[in-house]
């Protein structure tokens, strides 16, 4: 493949599924805070 | 899990008396789940790879990381907070910030429907190519057979040439999965049917992924998907197609997001949601991008000629290319084809599922009447209206109306909605600490900024660039008339009937919220 097409592959997969892992991840952090406060779902 | 999500007291047994009190998502992850596969549908998967290719490769995920940050994802959050405050749907929001602007919902949702009358009609043509696939039904020449035996589209506009009764069928079927969803109700219908879709839509497409990578031309797919010009970057255009692409991709400006966000608890984060729903449609849709240059690559070695004379987006990439794909697999042809349709399949099923619900919450709210009524009411005028579509003429008008509505339609609504938030109603501020009051992901000045300049200022330069387009070129040289009725006339219609759905019972009070 040609090399700048490897780097904006690398770009789109870090930029977009990263942000997406990075927010799913407070998701879960707010949702374990909120079981242990007993304010949210389990 | 928290069960019994209901605001107001207990559900009703019927479940679909005035006295019902609103239901509310079973949990964060169900309203999530729902929210991606509204904003998930056809486009992600037919158009986003195409419009990457045609506007710089791979440079062009660097305006298209801008776009999201600075117009989609903020509108995203604008419309959760809409929906979230003042817990209802698009209309009686609207009417919440500005008693004269519930037209703008109404418009939202008429938009919203027209987009249904054909979007269920391709879901249609959808499933009978699911069917087609075991066997590879379309035969050797795919094109003759999806314009020719199934569509048999006639050769001029106004030659309307009757019903095609098998894709009338397919329609039939696509209707009463949209209307068995719905009428299960919120958390056992649409909420159940998000998480058992969108996972199930996310292994067929990281399969499709996967095996086209390990096809032989893949390499060169994926070199003319993503091989950067950065020269494209200084093209106005490419950064048009952009803030379009973010755009319509998400969903925002079609009422859904308002409404669904009426459904969470009191107590939602809400930005953090919308960055998740968010990137992961943008996540989805580069996948897609990456299976569908894959197997494109693959068709040109096939064919034994460049990747770009096999490009094609829309219908053309779904219905005749990619069965061109399925014919050339070396092996598990039918199951490879299963797999894409069934994709399309739940891609749409979810999308259209939630452009239903937001009429359908506007029409319960505005006219007091029951769950089962609105839908029953809303999904019959709407599947009347989408046997247009399946005459041998229709795909014309498919054409026609799909482009006015995206061009003109969508963008006014958009436009209208964050100028009447930001500058008439001035209600940013209000919004944003209701925002922050529970959101872990704070929205500050970049979110203030973004609404009041950024997306007005490019929504308006797309829709001076459409009209410009629009005036100065026919558009695939379809007769006047038929640019001026499906056009310019549905487009105008829906704003009149806006306004007359908002004159309608002005003088009454509004409730709580749905069935208080």
């Amino acid at each position: 493949m040609d090399t700048g097409a490897v780097i904006m592959l690398l770009v789109g997969v870090f930029g977009l599924w990263g942000t997406l892992t990075a927010s799913v991840w407070n998701f879960l952090r707010r949702s374990a805070a909120d079981v242990r406060d007993g304010t949210g779902e389990s | 899990m928290r069960s019994g999500y209901v605001e107001g007291g207990n559900m009703a047994a019927d479940g679909d008396t005035l006295a019902e009190p609103r239901e509310l998502w079973g949990t964060r992850l169900g309203f999530i789940l729902a929210a991606a596969g509204s904003a998930i549908g056809l486009g992600n998967i037919w158009r986003y790879p195409y419009v990457v290719y045609d506007n710089g490769g791979g440079a062009f995920l660097i305006p298209y990381f801008i776009a999201i940050a600075t117009a989609a994802v903020p509108v995203l959050i604008l419309e959760y907070s809409l929906g979230h405050k003042y817990r209802h749907a698009a209309p009686f929001a609207f009417r919440r910030v500005r008693r004269s602007a519930e037209w703008l919902g109404w418009f939202q949702i008429g938009i919203s429907l027209i987009i249904m009358t054909y979007y269920i009609v391709i879901i249609g043509w959808v499933l009978s190519y699911f069917y087609y696939s075991f066997g590879t039904r379309w035969g050797d020449d795919p094109n003759a057979f999806f314009f020719g035996s199934y569509l048999g589209t006639t050769d001029s506009f106004w030659s309307v040439g009757g019903v095609q009764w098998k894709v009338l069928l397919s329609v039939a079927v696509a209707w009463a999965l949209t209307y068995l969803i719905l009428r299960r109700g919120v958390r056992r219908g649409i909420e159940l049917a998000a998480k058992i879709l969108i996972p199930a839509l996310v292994l067929m497409i990281l399969a499709i992924v996967i095996r086209g990578l390990t096809l032989p031309g893949a390499a060169a797919g994926l070199d003319v998907l993503l091989t950067p010009d950065f020269g494209a970057l200084l093209d106005a255009q490419v950064w048009v197609a952009a803030y379009g692409q973010v755009f319509f991709s998400f969903s925002i400006g079609f009422a859904v997001m308002i409404v669904y966000a009426s459904y969470l608890p009191r107590r939602s984060d809400l930005s953090n949601s919308a960055v998740i729903v968010g990137m992961g449609n943008s996540g989805f849709e580069f996948l897609a991008a990456l299976g569908v240059f894959s197997v494109l690559g693959f068709l040109a070695a096939q064919q034994g000629v460049g990747v770009t004379e096999v490009v094609e987006s829309g219908v053309g990439l779904a219905f005749v290319a990619f069965p061109q794909i399925i014919n050339e697999m070396p092996g598990l042809n039918s199951l490879f084809g299963a797999l894409f349709f069934g994709a399309l399949l739940f891609a749409g099923l979810t999308s259209a599922v939630s452009i239903m619900e937001c009429a359908v919450a506007g029409v319960r709210e505005k006219f007091r009447l029951s769950r089962a009524a609105a839908i029953n009411v809303t999904c019959g005028i709407t599947a009347l209206i989408s046997i247009v579509y399946v005459t041998r003429g229709g795909l014309y008008y498919l054409d026609v109306v799909d482009r006015f509505v995206n061009n003109f339609g969508l963008i006014f609504a958009g436009l209208a909605e964050v100028i009447l938030i930001a500058w008439i109603a001035r209600q940013l501020g209000p919004l944003q600490a209701h925002i922050n009051r529970d959101s872990y992901l704070r929205v500050g000045w970049w979110w203030t900024v973004s609404l009041m300049v950024i997306t007005p200022v490019l929504l308006s330069v797309m829709a001076a660039i459409n009209i410009y387009q629009e005036i100065t070129h026919r558009y695939e040289d379809y007769p006047l008339s038929g640019l001026l009725v499906m056009g310019w006339g549905i487009v105008l219609v829906t704003l009149l009937l806006a306004f007359v759905l908002q004159r309608l019972r002005r003088r009454e009070e509004l409730p709580e919220s749905i069935g208080d």
